[in-house]
């Protein structure tokens, strides 16, 4: 018994840790109906493409939250460098709708995309 | 993102992954080690320091660089365990430097080893004066394996033909005041017994004795937590802190 645990007990450590460093690429898909990033990115572009900035600019302040939100759950298996970056991409677009900028903005909003893509990859 | 608890959290992967390859490579002392085991150690801890600390890419690719590297290391203990040639290649073989009392230069100079780097060593085994070495090996671990001549070895109680009683090893009956009947009974030996002879030294509870070992001829040995020494002998040869 002692020597089964003194083998299973590393062995399931090891694939403890296998899940914490994939953890990245798994916890970023959406888990509940309200943190789904791309659909959230996607709708900005709808609303930048149609202009309405008003709609864009509250469904930013949502994705903003969202992103805090995941932030804490894919810091893990996740490298720092995307997640400052995507960061980066949502203050920058926050710029781009105020100053009611429909090419910065779009510009912004695909290399978020490229962010998220990227991320735990 | 919370920098300090990733850190945190990368260090107990990287802590406890190099816990279990060290513990898989093999229990060496570090005095066993050759150069190249060295380096290998060396390197292995590299990756999982950078895996804690460098949070510009993911834990995964040190990870993945870390068995890599362990897994080499238990591949090259595997190959030099079953191929005794590949273990001469890898691992290197001992080497005569003195033979009969003479040093071989060139063997010294195919080690790149200096003559004051076998003065050091033989200096390290308490040898001062050449003549006294008859065979002196160079073990791959980088140490110095000395044969004096006959005239130089110590005199044992065979040469002076004394009849001497086996001492065996010491094992632990009381050990910071606790017990360990487990010892005493293989020692064939009971707590009564004990109690008596920690009376001699003036002890009446197990919990007086700091350390109380018994050896296979029957000499025990015993340590009280109260040592009765007022002043303890400074070795130092400055005012420390304290």
């Amino acid at each position: 018994m002692r020597k089964f645990f003194i083998i299973v007990i590393p062995i399931v450590t090891l694939l403890l840790f296998v899940l914490i460093m994939s953890s990245g690429n798994i916890l970023k898909r959406p888990l509940g109906e309200d943190d789904d990033i791309p659909k959230s990115i996607d709708n900005i572009i709808e609303a930048v493409e149609n202009e309405a900035w008003s709609e864009a600019a509250s469904k930013l302040q949502d994705l903003d939250k969202l992103w805090d939100k995941v932030i804490k759950r894919v810091q893990f298996g996740s490298e720092r460098d995307e997640i400052n970056k995507l960061s980066t991409s949502i203050a920058r677009l926050k710029g781009a709708v105020k100053a009611e900028d429909k090419a910065g903005a779009l510009m912004e909003l695909y290399e978020a995309y490229n962010h998220w893509d990227e991320l735990g990859n | 993102m919370n920098e300090g608890l990733v850190v945190v959290v990368r260090a107990i992967i990287s802590f406890f992954s190099l816990l279990i390859f060290a513990r898989i490579l093999g229990k060496e002392q570090i005095s066993q080690l050759t150069f190249f085991d060295y380096i290998l150690g060396i390197t292995i801890g590299s990756i999982a320091s950078e895996a804690t600390v460098d949070l510009s890419s993911r834990v995964w690719p040190h990870f993945v660089g870390l068995v890599s590297w362990a897994l080499l290391a238990y591949l090259m203990q595997y190959i030099s365990l079953k191929w005794r040639y590949a273990a001469k290649v890898i691992e290197g073989e001992p080497v005569v430097v003195i033979m009969n009392g003479k040093i071989m230069d060139k063997v010294l100079k195919k080690m790149k080893f200096r003559i004051s780097d076998i003065l050091e060593l033989l200096r390290n085994q308490g040898i001062f004066d050449l003549n006294e070495v008859d065979y002196a090996i160079l073990e791959p671990n980088g140490s110095l394996s000395v044969l004096k001549k006959p005239e130089y070895l110590p005199l044992t109680p065979k040469d002076m033909n004394i009849e001497v009683k086996p001492t065996g090893i010491s094992t632990e009956l009381i050990y910071d005041g606790r017990l360990i009947e487990e010892n005493l009974r293989q020692m064939n030996k009971d707590k009564k017994w004990l109690m008596n002879q920690l009376k001699k030294h003036g002890i009446k509870d197990v919990s007086e004795a700091f350390l109380v070992t018994l050896n296979d001829a029957g000499s025990l040995y015993v340590d009280k937590y109260n040592d009765n020494i007022k002043k303890v002998k400074d070795i130092g040869d400055y005012k420390g802190p304290y």
